[in-house]
């Protein structure tokens, strides 16, 4: 186990610097500058900018400057944001996009958890039936629909809420029930689907036999095995809630690492975007990590050499 | 089983659907006011400024978001009047121009501060003008100051010619230039000095020192070549530009040629005056929150990127008796629905131009204590690469401008009003009355008339004329008109993922299509994309452009034709109209000038290198209890005239006529501040009535 | 006594969930409403048209008509701010929503399925590398290459470049197959040590030899193939007006999107294959000396098609999501051409005045991905009723 573990580990930062070279690839190839605006810049000015980048040299060296600071974790300053470096903005915007991703992922874990779990209880049932249908609402409206409609109603209606900007408790609200939205529903299914299989597995049925009383079946036995799809969700889950933030984080504006994302790729602020996607794809390769050591010890039955 | 599903999800639709509906309803009922309306508890303005600004640091960047915020933070040698946008006394009291048009003279105040408490003098603004045009600044503002004598030379690392006998190679004997170096006298009052000297001498030839510029500059001219050769080339620096201190209080700039409107550049935040001692110490870090050091009405507290700039009033301003708000709150947004919800919660107090969706308009124009829409320094209109055929043909550019309905794009817009021409209207009133008078006698000499002139806003007849005189014959089809001839492939509109530009292509495309039986492909691209293949002239038939004068002079609309390496992304260039500018600008009689501009602007209107369309309104709203912030033609405010008046009677009622309306606190306010200048202008028009006695 | 055999009809796998899915009521519902949106996309527009004479990006020429009117019998669902019929908007939305969903979920099948199967079949370190190559891609934030492509591609390029496809689909094949053909050489040198002979040693080397040679020259080739633009714009010249401008960036939005999911698609075959390939029917094929791309194409790829079924069905409304999501962001459909993602995008910023510019285009995408998702349900119970997989 801990030799895997270690494996994995070592991994990361050489694919880290592989994602990023792809990255630096892709952003290259994309035509456009960081320096180009509507009002066009006389030619001796685009070569004092194309100096001080450095952008007058040839591909290699460039490449190769970036890759040896890369792999020292020094990214250099944003090219639009004079004077700040990338791990500062970073570090910055961090904060906001994890405190509602977290906050939303929880949400949708709570709820997605308690609706699949009692819908698979009583499958069948009325609960199962309406749970399962507003679990599908969710799936097939757009997230972008589904926040403004919120802030239409409680943030301009009934004025409860900010209808934007980060600022005190209430304006975190509508962005976490709307990202969690999507996500509730897929942990709902998902739990239904996983705990009805895991319901009527032979394990199950051993420790009914066995005769202990339906609580412990369910908490210690059943939980644990009707998670499994949920965790093996997480991974996935983490990309996609990326996305999802980017979309909440504009409805709301919001200035969280996605809308910097966004913007840094719009504005071709390419020691930004390496920055970014280097942190991200660490976090992701971390977090797929822990996922499957997990589920080493959620399912028994899976072990790594 | 599946009934029961159905309904339960239709249910939740249709609930859904009500709740948004009603919910809606009641967002949008009319009251007097559009959302909650009270005033802040304390004495701050919530403002949305734009797009996060890229720095805090004048000379860098271009964009009007941090325009907003830098006049904030930054003084100048003048200020932009709140209403007018005129010059009005910043750090110079008065000032002067010579007579040759190329000298001025700034008598700076004397109890100007930084916000460290340190002193303002003319030194600083040497330093800061000799700053903004360093190569390795490269600021993207440096041409506006290129009028300075030898800044451009510099910011382009040029360099002089000496010869064997230490003499410099002058500009005139290599490059014809009907503008005559006008050698001006000293002026009373400020000192001579050697770098004066120096500076009246008649302009020194330079050269690009970057081996490919200048060979390909050489190779060109075999005369200059010659000239050159063997001599010694002594780098432009920046001692050698036209700024100067005279003394600690007296500023001094020399021009390379007239330029009638340049006082009213100053007002720029790249002219605005920075600390020397700070960059020094701190380089390009120098305007971070925890380093700042600024010399304008407010000054930095905290910055929260895309969250929130705070600044607050600065003490030491040599004005700060007369600022009335305690802070500001600049908030970076740039996506209307959010800001227009965010006013409606009462949770912002103004809104920066251009925020009103197009579609909101009809709802929102009621709210008549509000809403400003007023004439905009700025035009919109369809660049035209005319290089590359079937629109290297006068008349089929000529066709496709008149076949566009005006009224009806303007109808779609809602914020604009028509345009046929170069130059807004509504901004430059004397411009209008000379382009007026130009107009007539050219049009009548040509056979036309003006009348005839201002239907160029739409003939869909005279367009199909045209385009079948150019060899695409229309045809009636049906209802419709087709023209096969035309080489629909080789043209196309091109437009960036905006909803405004999406909406006006695709109302233009359907107009000729109706109109002239052509059916032009639109192709739209991502803004950092299509950006360098415009500028580089690379694009097929049409693209959208929209200019903001960067000054309040018509000129500055002609501007982006001028010269060979024009920046109007059409591929145009003509000396003749070259040259009918440069005699505009070199004449010293202001209304003659117009004429002459107003003749250029014909010429090049003719020649239909663009499809004027329309100029737009300023299109914002703020709260009624704002004062002090008005819609000027473009939409930049000195915020030490803005303030909060809580006593609703006195708030802003009908803002239709706020620009004529004079609100006697900032009239007062503006009477104590220009009051310096216009003493200044009685004594020395006394002074020189009495010389010439 | 007679003894009367009772002749059963035989049933095959597919017919036996075909049944199974119609006893489930929910997923007939699904199919039904798909096949209802279907139809009216297919051939709503044109009737329309030759009913009211109405297309979906007729901007009328009157003023006053550019506003946007709530529904009436004029316009069933009313107009939006150009005086654009929404109904009409919403069939053309229709057919480029369905057309994204669906050909983006071939995209990715095909790669997907290809490249998943290989790499469960093969194994070993070259299951591995693949499936690293996955990983990489998967941490790549997909906008990003979304927003790459559309701005290299979007250009006037864009026709050169489809035509060029073909080219470059064939340089990476022979590039791929180079590198199988490394890693046969790499075990073929070293990994049986030079414990067998002299002589075998000579061999191993003599067909090592020729196996270098034979990579590098297909490297050459395939480096050669890719920069044959000249290739490409011949094709371009012939075949180019086949291409609007218009129809090639969606073309390329169908291609982009498609290339996110087969990243899942892989993952998914790869573990249906690695649990089939220990299976009898593989050594019986084995046996009888099936070569190894009959074995995963022939036999192998038709046993794992349940989950796969499911996962593309699934795959659809996800992409048709995706979809909306760059139309928000303004990379998607571009005008004239619209889709319910980028009509219910742009609806969304009028919702407090005009809300019908929201409400229809978002109920029919609901309803359309709701039904997709009841039928992927229903698809997964009836394929195989005892996975309850993910």
């Amino acid at each position: 186990m801990l030799k895997f573990i270690l494996r994995r580990l070592l991994l990361i930062i050489p694919m880290a610097l592989v994602v990023v070279t792809l990255t630096w690839g892709l952003i290259r190839a994309a035509p456009g500058t960081f320096y180009d605006s509507e009002k066009p810049l006389p030619i001796a000015i685009r070569a004092n900018i194309e100096k001080k980048y450095g952008l007058d040299k040839p591909w290699y060296q460039q490449y190769w400057m970036m890759l040896s600071n890369v792999a020292q974790g020094d990214f250099g300053d944003s090219l639009k944001y004079q004077g700040q470096s990338v791990n500062e903005i970073i570090k910055r915007h961090l904060p906001y996009s994890a405190t509602i991703g977290i906050i939303a992922y929880l949400l949708a874990l709570a709820l997605g958890l308690s609706a699949g779990i009692i819908a698979a209880l009583k499958q069948n049932s009325l609960f199962d039936y309406g749970a399962m249908a507003v679990a599908m609402l969710g799936l097939s409206v757009p997230n972008f629909v589904f926040g403004p409609i919120l802030v239409l109603i409680f943030a301009l209606g009934l004025y409860v809420v900010p209808p934007a900007r980060w600022g005190g408790v209430s304006s975190i609200i509508l962005p976490v029930i709307t990202l969690a939205a999507i996500y509730a529903a897929y942990i709902a299914r998902l739990t239904r689907a996983g705990m009805l299989e895991v319901l009527r597995s032979d394990y199950i049925r051993t420790a009914r036999a066995k005769g202990l009383d339906e609580k412990t079946v369910l908490l210690k036995h059943a939980l644990r095995g009707g998670i499994i799809p949920v965790v093996s969700f997480t991974g996935p889950a983490l990309a996609a809630l990326l996305a999802g933030t980017v979309v909440v984080e504009r409805i709301f504006s919001i200035p969280g690492l996605g809308k910097i994302f966004i913007e840094a790729v719009l504005n071709r602020d390419e020691p930004l975007v390496l920055g970014i996607v280097a942190f991200l794809s660490i976090l992701v390769m971390v977090f797929n990590l822990l996922v499957d050591i997990s589920y080493g010890f959620l399912d028994p039955r899976i072990r790594y050499e | 089983m599946a009934g029961l599903d159905r309904d339960r999800i239709i249910a939740t639709l249709l609930v859904l659907s009500l709740s948004g509906i009603v919910a809606g309803c009641a967002a949008s009922a009319s009251g007097k006011y559009f959302g909650l309306t009270t005033p802040p508890s304390e004495n701050v303005l919530r403002y949305i400024s734009g797009a996060e600004p890229e720095s805090l640091d004048p000379a860098l960047p271009n964009g009007q978001p941090e325009a907003r915020i830098l006049m904030a933070l930054y003084d100048g040698l003048i200020e932009y009047h709140p209403a007018t946008m005129e010059s009005i006394p910043g750090i110079a009291e008065s000032w002067e121009v010579g007579e040759g048009g190329t000298e001025y003279i700034f008598r700076l105040r004397k109890n100007a501060k930084f916000s460290n408490g340190e002193p303002i003098t003319a030194k600083d603004f040497v330093y800061t003008f000799r700053r903004g045009f360093k190569p390795e600044l490269a600021s993207r503002n440096a041409s506006l100051g290129y009028y300075i004598k030898y800044s451009e030379a510099y910011n382009s690392g040029h360099a002089f010619v000496k010869g064997t006998d230490g003499k410099f190679l002058l500009k005139k004997d290599f490059v014809d230039s009907i503008v005559n170096e006008a050698e001006s006298k000293a002026l009373p009052l400020a000192g001579d000095s050697e770098f004066h000297k120096f500076l009246d001498e008649p302009e020194r030839l330079t050269i690009p020192t970057v081996e490919t510029d200048k060979v390909k500059l050489l190779d060109s001219d075999p005369k200059l070549k010659a000239a050159v050769e063997g001599k010694e080339l002594v780098p432009v620096k920046a001692e050698d530009i036209g700024v100067e201190a005279v003394d600690d209080y007296t500023f001094r700039i020399k021009l390379y040629q007239p330029a009638p409107y340049f006082v009213g550049l100053l007002g720029h935040q790249f002219f605005r005056v920075v600390p020397s001692s700070v960059i020094e110490k701190f380089g390009d870090r120098w305007s971070r929150p925890e380093n700042i050091v600024t010399s304008g009405a407010f000054k930095v507290l905290a910055h929260r990127p895309y969250d929130e700039l705070i600044v607050v009033k600065d003490p030491n301003n040599w004005d700060a008796a007369n600022v009335k708000l305690d802070r500001i709150e600049f908030y970076p947004l740039d996506e209307q629905t959010t800001m227009l919800n965010l006013y409606k919660a009462g949770r912002v107090d103004g809104i920066y131009n251009h925020t009103v969706p197009g579609p909101w308009f009809d709802q929102i124009r009621e709210y008549k204590d509000e809403y400003l829409l007023h004439p905009e320094n700025a035009t919109e209109f369809y660049v035209i690469n005319v290089k590359k055929a079937p629109m290297d043909k006068q008349k089929v550019r000529e066709a496709m401008a008149i076949a566009i309905d005006r009224d009806a794009w303007v109808k779609l817009k809602k914020i604009y009003k028509p345009l046929v021409d170069i130059i807004p209207f509504g901004i430059f009133p004397k411009y209008e009355e000379a382009r007026e008078k130009v107009y007539s006698e050219e049009l009548k000499k040509q056979g036309s008339s003006l009348d005839e002139w201002k239907a160029r806003k739409f003939n869909a007849e005279k367009g199909r004329k045209l385009l079948t005189e150019a060899g695409f014959p229309v045809q009636q089809s049906g209802s419709g008109w087709i023209c096969p001839t035309f080489p629909v492939d080789d043209v196309s509109i091109l437009y960036n993922t905006t909803e405004s530009n999406k909406a006006t292509a695709e109302f233009i495309q359907a107009q000729w299509k109706q109109n002239l039986g052509v059916t032009i492909p639109l192709k739209s691209m991502e803004q950092r994309t299509l950006l360098p293949m415009v500028n580089k002239v690379e694009y097929q038939g049409f693209t959208r452009r929209g200019w903001v004068g960067d000054y309040m002079d018509p000129f500055t609309f002609l501007y982006l034709y001028y010269s060979p390496q024009n920046a109007s992304a059409t591929g145009w260039w003509d000396p003749k109209f070259d040259r009918m500018i440069d005699e505009a600008n070199s004449t010293v009689d202001e209304q003659l000038r117009f004429e002459k501009l107003a003749r250029a602007e014909l010429y090049l209107n003719q020649q239909q290198v663009i499809v004027p369309l329309g100029v737009p309104g300023t299109s914002w709203m703020k709260k009624p209890y704002v004062k002090g912030l008005y819609p000027n033609p473009g939409t930049l405010h000195a915020w030490k005239f803005v303030y909060i008046e809580r006593d609703p009677a006195k708030w802003d009622k009908d803002v239709d006529n706020i620009l004529v309306d004079k609100d006697p606190v900032v009239e007062n306010q503006l009477k104590v501040i220009m009051a310096s200048q216009e003493e200044f202008i009685k004594t020395h028009q006394a002074v020189k009535t009495a010389a010439a006695e | 006594m007679e003894e009367t055999l009772q002749i059963t009809k035989g049933t095959s796998l597919w017919a036996d969930a075909w049944r199974r899915l119609l006893k489930n009521k929910l997923a007939v519902f699904g199919l039904v409403v798909l096949a209802f949106m279907v139809v009216l996309v297919s051939i709503g527009p044109p009737i329309l048209q030759w009913l009211t004479g109405i297309t979906p990006d007729y901007i009328p020429a009157d003023g006053d008509l550019l506003k946007s009117f709530p529904p009436s019998v004029q316009h069933p669902m009313g107009t939006d701010e150009q005086g654009r019929d929404i109904f009409a908007r919403v069939l053309q939305g229709g057919r480029i929503s369905l057309a994204v969903g669906v050909i983006s979920t071939v995209v990715s099948l095909l790669v997907g399925v290809s490249y998943g199967a290989i790499a469960g079949y093969l194994g070993g370190s070259i299951d591995n590398f693949m499936m690293r190559i996955v990983d990489i891609i998967y941490a790549i934030p997909y906008i990003l290459i979304v927003i790459v492509l559309l701005s290299v591609f979007g250009g006037t390029n864009t026709r050169v470049l489809i035509a060029a496809l073909p080219a470059i689909v064939a340089g990476i094949c022979i590039l791929v197959a180079g590198v199988l053909l490394a890693v046969n050489l790499y075990r073929r040198l070293f990994g049986d040590g030079l414990a067998d002979g002299l002589f075998n040693t000579l061999k191993r080397f003599a067909f090592g030899a020729l196996e270098a040679a034979i990579l590098i020259a297909l490297i050459v080739a395939a480096a050669y193939l890719v920069s044959l633009t000249g290739f490409g714009s011949s094709i371009a010249e012939k075949y180019g007006s086949v291409f609007s401008l218009g129809m090639s960036q969606i073309f390329l939005l169908f291609f982009a999107l498609g290339l996110v999911s087969w990243l899942t698609m892989a993952r998914v075959v790869r573990g249906q294959i690695l649990s089939l390939k220990n299976q009898e029917f593989v050594l019986a094929a084995k046996a009888t000396g099936v070569s190894t791309f009959g074995i995963i194409f022939r036999h192998l790829v038709p046993n794992a098609l349940g989950p796969v079924i499911v996962y593309a069905t699934l795959t659809v409304p996800s992409v048709m999501l995706s979809e909306a999501f760059l139309s928000y962001l303004g990379l998607g459909v571009q005008a004239p051409y619209a889709s319910w993602g980028s009509l219910a995008a742009d609806g969304v910023k009028n919702i407090a005045i005009f809300p019908w510019q929201l409400i229809f285009p978002g109920v029919t995408m609901a309803l359309t991905l709701f039904s997709l998702n009841f039928l992927g349900d229903g698809l997964r119970d009836a394929i195989d009723p005892q996975t309850r997989k993910f």
